[in-house]
């Protein structure tokens, strides 16, 4: 029997179970919302063809261009310095001078073990204006008087939810980059030395440029991981004049809150639309740099 | 060739993953057989009974068989214990989902009918999205008017579907209204007594001034109220219906309750606490605010810890009276046990229940009997012996009986969070009104909005 079957189909027996997972899960889902995104259907009656009108909804919907902002403002305040502080740190844990070194990399490494829904909740509870820690410890310290109430405000709260961002990624950040620079080898630093290279010289000129790949590595992933945005914000709430809610927030709200199942199939091959545009543009901006 | 060839792949990966679908499917369908067949026991039971509700009606005939009732609501577990403790012979499985995904699992279930319950929960929030499917059994055809005959107005009428019969019973009303410390109330109000507080916040004008007293002798520190917001809740039912004839409806009452709120809001009349935040449950307690506009059913949020709150708070009556929430019992119309089912939402209805479920729970009747049964007998624990009762009836019988409609609850959500917002930045009511319209527009493009 063994003898009949062709020898190249073997491989795909090996690969056969991820195409079924991926089929079943992956392309079925996807699918199935591109056929309801052409659909009117509120989860009780049966689904009605509507042609592109979900479509033609969305592009004049000033919500989501809002929620497209939205998730902009708050991808830019929370990565740029979530970035900053995990290469800086990875750049200081790395030097072997530095004693307890590991304990740090672990401490900074913890908040990205706590799930995302957890952090916002604390975050909410943290700022609460009349209940929160944050208020109580700045009166006590005498910076302000009254207390702040910061979810009133659009850019405290967006500075809130890009904080949790912040707080969550920057040990896991810095651990990917901890990796990169272990990767270098040990004769570059060595030949530097000799050469008399000063240390932000060796920081400049060697390392940065061997984990520029690294770099974008992490880059990449906080585009994508950024643009989907969506736990953490949405237990500190759509904010003041709905100043927080991201793209996927409002996929969220239109399918599971208000059942309008269609018009958040829409949204969501919008939201992929926008995804896969930034997507492209880093990679073109990544490739010029070459 | 090769693309030939893997075309031909792909498409057997394709059709192995819809085998592998319908055995999942199937697995579904063998974990829902158990009380499929569980329920055949219940069958020989009606049948004996020749017609379908002889069996219910047939005391002498014991009730026999199993349900499954999908619920949010812990609550809901003592109805089943009790029923089963007078129906030896019944065994009710109750499933409780708390949080957001219950509506979305029940839907999904009674879409596909795969293990979807015989009865089924839902709450006042939802109810209006569920009431006018085809998914919940006609009760009115079953005899269940009789049933609520004697109900509150607004509980049974919160249970029709728009053609005006029965979908849905509740066992309880949730009647709201204003606790109070007595000792907070007897330092700041000059009295402790009910009906007289009742009386100094008979309206929202006695409140205001009431609250710009409050706050002044206490030189800001106590409040009078919780919130502002807790006028939404108070008129949210003493208003029109928010959707009429497919068009968006502003009552013009929201007009002079938003300029009431910010009133309260602009005399420090109110502690700005959000209903049921941290806050606000330490206000209840330590009796820095002096009102707490509170339904019947939250007093879990009165820290009773060695009956440290035995008899020290007081109930008075809110300007209108108001509800909030509601748990009601339905049938699935595919269920095949509709008739044990039936006997389930009979006892849920029954005076019986309601009065166990008052003494154990504190939770208000949805029936008048229980509540005219007694007025003047029943004590709750907080309230010591204040004829609790009273306040909650005179509020409930006043508050008008409509139907439950999609619209309506996520609707007044949208006013409440605009409005709200617009209460904190001190916004025009036509600015709250004009952004309000803009998020209706949006949310619902069906609706005409002028």
């Amino acid at each position: 029997m063994g003898s009949k079957i062709n020898k190249s189909y073997y491989g795909y027996f090996f690969v056969a179970p991820f195409f079924i997972g991926f089929a079943v899960f992956g392309l079925a889902p996807i699918l199935y919302t591109l056929y309801l995104s052409f659909m009117k259907w509120d989860g009780f009656t049966d689904p009605v063809y509507v042609g592109i009108a979900n479509y033609t909804r969305l592009l004049h919907d000033s919500f989501f261009y809002q929620t497209i902002g939205n998730t902009m403002i708050i991808w830019v305040m929370s990565n740029v310095p979530q970035l900053i502080i995990s290469l800086l740190l990875a750049l200081i844990l790395n030097e072997k001078f530095i004693r307890g070194k590991h304990f740090f990399r672990a401490v900074y490494f913890f908040p990205h073990m706590v799930t995302a829904v957890t952090l916002g909740v604390i975050f909410s509870l943290m700022f609460d204006w009349q209940t929160g820690s944050v208020n109580k410890l700045l009166m006590d310290i005498g910076l302000i008087h009254d207390p702040i109430n910061w979810f009133n405000s659009p850019w405290w709260s967006r500075t809130i939810a890009s904080g949790v961002i912040v707080w969550q990624y920057f040990g896991m950040n810095m651990i990917i980059l901890i990796a990169g620079l272990q990767s270098i080898p040990n004769e570059v630093y060595e030949a530097a030395e000799i050469d008399g290279a000063t240390k932000p010289q060796v920081a400049r000129y060697i390392t940065l440029p061997m984990i520029r790949q690294v770099i974008l590595f992490v880059f990449i992933t906080s585009v994508i991981g950024g643009l989907q945005l969506f736990d953490a914000p949405l237990m500190l709430g759509d904010g003041p004049g709905n100043s927080v809610r991201t793209m996927v927030m409002y996929l969220y709200e239109m399918a599971f809150k208000n059942y309008d199942y269609s018009y958040g199939a829409a949204v969501a091959y919008g939201i992929f639309v926008i995804v896969m545009f930034f997507t492209a543009l880093t990679a073109r901006i990544t490739r010029t740099k070459e | 060739m090769k693309t030939k060839k893997w075309l031909g792949l792909s498409m057997t990966t394709v059709l192995a993953a819809g085998m592998l679908a319908a055995c999942g499917s199937n697995n579904n369908g063998g974990n829902a057989s158990p009380s499929a067949s569980g329920s055949a026991p219940s069958s020989p039971a009606s049948s004996a009974g020749a017609s379908p509700s002889a069996s219910g009606t047939d005391a002498s005939k014991p009730l026999e068989g199993n349900l499954v009732l999908w619920t949010y609501f812990d609550g809901v577990k003592g109805l089943a214990e009790q029923f089963m403790a007078k129906n030896p012979g019944v065994k009710v499985d109750v499933q409780i989902f708390p949080g957001d995904q219950y509506q979305t699992k029940l839907m999904s279930a009674l879409q596909t009918g795969k293990e979807a319950p015989d009865i089924l929960d839902l709450e006042r929030g939802y109810i209006g999205k569920f009431i006018d499917s085809k998914y919940l059994a006609d009760l009115s055809s079953m005899g269940a008017e009789d049933l609520v005959k004697d109900y509150i107005p607004y509980v049974q009428a919160l249970g029709r579907s728009s053609d005006d019969k029965l979908r849905a019973i509740a066992d309880t009303s949730s009647p709201g209204g204003f606790w109070y410390l007595k000792d907070t109330a007897k330092k700041y109000l000059g009295t402790d007594d009910p009906d007289q507080i009742s009386d100094m916040v008979s309206s929202w004008d006695k409140i205001i001034e009431l609250g710009k007293k409050v706050a002044q002798d206490s030189g800001g520190k106590e409040h009078l109220m919780e919130n502002a917001g807790d006028l939404f809740d108070i008129e949210a039912y003493n208003t029109q219906p928010w959707v009429q004839d497919g068009k968006l409806n502003i009552d013009p009452k929201w007009k002079d309750i938003y300029e009431t709120q910010l009133k309260i809001r602009q005399n420090n009349v109110d502690a700005k606490l959000a209903f049921m935040s941290a806050g606000w449950g330490n206000a209840l307690n330590d009796g820095s605010v002096v009102l707490t506009a509170m339904p019947a059913w939250a007093g879990f949020m009165i820290d009773n810890k060695d009956d440290k709150a035995k008899g020290k708070y007081g109930v008075a009556k809110t300007p209108d009276g108001y509800y909030s929430g509601g748990t009601y019992h339905a049938i699935y119309d595919k269920s095949k046990n509709k008739d044990l089912a039936y006997e389930f939402i009979k006892f849920a209805a029954s005076e019986e229940w309601q009065k166990y479920n008052l003494d154990t729970t504190g939770n208000m009747p949805g029936t008048s009997k229980v509540f005219e049964a007694n007025m003047t007998t029943y004590k709750n624990a907080f309230t010591g012996d204040q004829n609790v009762l009273q306040p909650f009836y005179d509020m409930v019988k006043s508050i008008p009986a409509t139907k439950p409609d999609k619209y309506g609850e996520d609707i007044l959500s949208t006013w409440r969070k605009v409005a709200s917002d617009g209460v904190t930045n001190n916004k025009s009511y036509d600015d709250v009104v004009a952004s309000f319209k803009k998020e209706v527009k949006n949310t619902f493009p069906e609706l005409k909005v002028d």
